[in-house]
């Protein structure tokens, strides 16, 4: 049985919570108290993680941190069909890593702004706002002619991939930060056919 | 204002979906009813002030996603609360319904619910563009078009205003360069650059402006995604010039 070191608020940990469960992957959940107790930063879960971030998952005693991470492993080890990350083609692979960086940043942008708005931590919000936006331009224009060629999904195929599972939380919860999702169409479009995907789950903030 | 203004492509107005527009300001959930018409309403559900863009289309009505009260195309009537189901929305349960129009690939509104103004005269066009967000007032955005369409190095397009919020490109007159192979050439590969572009500019408030554009011309289908793409990229170099001017 996994065991992820969660966090009810965080973004980085609702994707994975998002994955295991359209997945059907069983999972027990150990709530860290991120705020306002930062047991993140306590010795016992730096030597877990000595980066003090979460998520953090334990399968059967190996561990693993990096939200991203977890949903390469995820993916690679328990989806049957492959079709979340397919790892047959470089280049396809390549993308995908690439979308995951990109996700990555969005968490430093739209979800240090949120993380500013909601519980008070310290950050350059215009910067990090501005970020948000330039980085949601470039989502909206890739999403936008992707649906011209018949695209519903971040990466090329029929199928979603861990690229948009990978990016949902931080585009979702933006608002919280004060980034307004208006300007951004094809973005609340896809949004929307994430949330219909079989299985998905919300968390407080994505309903 | 009374005036139409273009508030979404009608591509991006589907089933299913609530687009999120706006104009001077006021928010706008538009939307499409299953038998087709159009809607732009205030996005604000009478009820508890929810934005109507996070509710659902279900047929003919709009379900707010707070408490379920669920509206009517056309008038915005409430038809139905689900915490009272017996009991018949009075006619004051409204969605506030701004006059909305379906034309030329786009979805046109005006704030102004009772005043018939006349949709504009537009040419038919073949194919609209992806709109662009910017942020800047619309009397900047079209000041800049002014001074013309095109990349480095293209044949721009002569841009003049035909009212503050519509403008249109068109070729400037063709001059022989006297080197038939280069006229050539230039007609051959500028033609998709060449067609007049009508600009629709959309007001979302004082500070950003949708720049809607469209091609007065028939594009073929292997032509179509090239041709968004080389304008989009136009229009993203506008955008760059108005948000970088001082």
């Amino acid at each position: 049985m996994i065991t992820l070191y969660d966090y009810e608020l965080s973004g980085n940990c609702y994707k994975v919570r998002l994955l295991l469960q359209l997945l059907g992957i069983p999972f027990e959940r150990k709530e860290i108290d991120f705020h306002p107790g930062h047991e993140h930063q306590s010795s016992w879960f730096l030597a877990l993680n000595p980066l003090g971030q979460l998520p953090v998952i334990d399968d059967a005693g190996w561990i693993l941190r990096d939200a991203q991470a977890i949903l390469v492993y995820l993916a690679g080890r328990y989806d049957r069909t492959q079709r979340w990350c397919p790892r047959e083609d470089a280049a396809g692979l390549a993308t995908i890593v690439a979308w995951l960086s990109f996700a990555d940043a969005l968490s430093g942008s739209a979800g240090r702004a949120r993380l500013h708005d909601t519980l008070f931590f310290a950050a350059d919000i215009e910067e990090c706002r501005r970020a948000a936006h330039r980085a949601f331009r470039v989502l909206d224009e890739h999403l936008w002619f992707a649906e011209q060629e018949g695209g519903d999904w971040i990466c090329r195929g029929a199928a979603p991939t861990i690229a948009d599972i990978a990016c949902f939380p931080s585009v979702m919860l933006s608002e919280e930060g004060g980034i307004s999702r208006l300007p951004y169409p094809a973005i609340r479009r896809w949004t929307e056919r994430v949330k219909r995907l079989e299985g998905f789950v919300t968390m407080p903030g994505i309903f | 204002m009374d005036r139409w203004f273009a508030v979404a492509r009608s591509e991006e107005v589907r089933q299913g979906h609530v687009f999120q527009s706006a104009l001077f300001g006021q928010e706008m959930a538009v939307w499409r009813a299953q038998s087709g018409g159009v809607n732009a309403w205030e996005n604000r559900c009478p009820h508890r002030g929810v934005r109507l863009s996070i509710g659902e289309q279900i047929g003919d009505e709009l379900r707010c996603r707070y408490h379920g009260w669920r509206f009517a195309t056309g008038t915005g009537q409430c038809t139905y609360m689900p915490a009272h189901p017996t009991q018949k929305p009075g006619a004051a349960l409204c969605a506030t319904v701004y006059r909305s129009s379906e034309r030329y690939g786009y979805v046109w509104a005006s704030l102004q619910p009772r005043e018939d103004a006349p949709l504009l005269p537009l040419p038919e066009p073949g194919t609209t563009l992806r709109g662009v967000y910017v942020d800047a007032p619309a009397e900047s955005v079209g000041e800049r078009l002014l001074l013309g369409y095109g990349l480095d190095g293209e044949r721009r397009l002569c841009v003049r205003r035909l009212d503050p919020y519509l403008l249109i490109g068109e070729p400037r007159s063709v001059r022989s360069t006297g080197d038939a192979s280069a006229d050539a050439m230039e007609a051959a590969t500028s033609e998709a650059a060449a067609a007049p572009v009508l600009f629709l500019l959309q007001p979302l408030d004082s500070r950003a402006t949708v720049i809607h554009a469209c091609i007065a011309a028939a594009i073929s289908a292997a032509e179509r995604l090239a041709v968004l793409r080389a304008h989009n990229t136009r229009l993203l170099a506008i955008r760059a010039a108005v948000e970088q001017a001082p």
